[in-house]
């Protein structure tokens, strides 16, 4: 039994699934933040796969991934903040998610992994995680 | 146990896809529409590195979930100034 594996299952069942139903229906604003929280879901995912299928060069797919996702969202709502501000999203659910849910799955993996090169990577990734996660859930709040 | 797990991945990965796409070819509103396609994007690179074939995701990636939608959404912000200013 995986259980690296199964946790991401998990994770795209429960997170992934319920973010693609808030970007196909809702106001703009809140398309907007569920494909933020699929970005950092997606990579806590990608994290979790990597260590599952034993192969830690995989973990540079999270690495974009946590650099693309946050980018991504401010271009969003750089484009978009007309239509967010006529209907301003909720983002409450974000900054526990990041906060939370980061640290919950890269604290495992460092200890999975053990001293050394791939747990720097796997710290950074975390601290890009949080940082992208405060940086779009401020540039949300003001519009 | 592992293969069933496998499976697993594999049938949610594929049914993330599906659904993306289909929400995205429904959507009426480009704006929107390009949010749905960079879900879609981030479905496929789930789904590639499912099938071990990490690379194919890393483009995937790139071009899939930010290209496709900043391109899109800058079409659509120039082609809306055109039409106030006549």
């Amino acid at each position: 039994m995986n259980g690296w594996l199964a946790a991401a299952c998990a994770l795209v069942v429960g997170g992934l699934g319920p973010s693609l139903w808030g970007a196909a229906r809702g106001t703009t604003g809140r398309r907007v933040v569920a494909q933020n929280m699929a970005t950092l879901l997606l990579c806590l995912v990608l994290l979790l796969l990597a260590q599952g299928y034993g192969r830690p060069s995989y973990t540079d797919l999270a690495l974009v991934v946590c650099v693309l996702g946050p980018a991504g969202t401010l271009v969003y709502i750089r484009l978009l903040g007309e239509e967010i501000e006529k209907h301003p999203p909720g983002a409450r659910l974000l900054t526990p998610a990041v906060t939370i849910g980061a640290p919950a799955t890269v604290v495992p993996l460092c200890v999975a992994t053990g001293p050394g090169r791939a747990m720097a990577k796997l710290l950074v990734i975390g601290a890009l995680l949080v940082a992208g996660g405060l940086v779009t859930t401020r540039a949300l709040r003001r519009g | 146990m592992g293969d069933a797990l496998d499976d697993a991945l594999l049938a949610a990965g594929l049914l993330l896809v599906a659904a993306a796409a289909t929400a995205a070819a429904l959507c009426r509103d480009p704006a929107r529409q390009a949010v749905l396609l960079s879900l879609l994007g981030l479905g496929l690179a789930l789904l590639f590195t499912v099938l071990q074939a990490p690379d194919v995701g890393l483009s995937q990636l790139a071009v899939g979930s930010a290209v496709t939608p900043l391109m899109l959404l800058l079409t659509v912000r120039k082609v809306r100034r055109r039409k106030r200013h006549e």
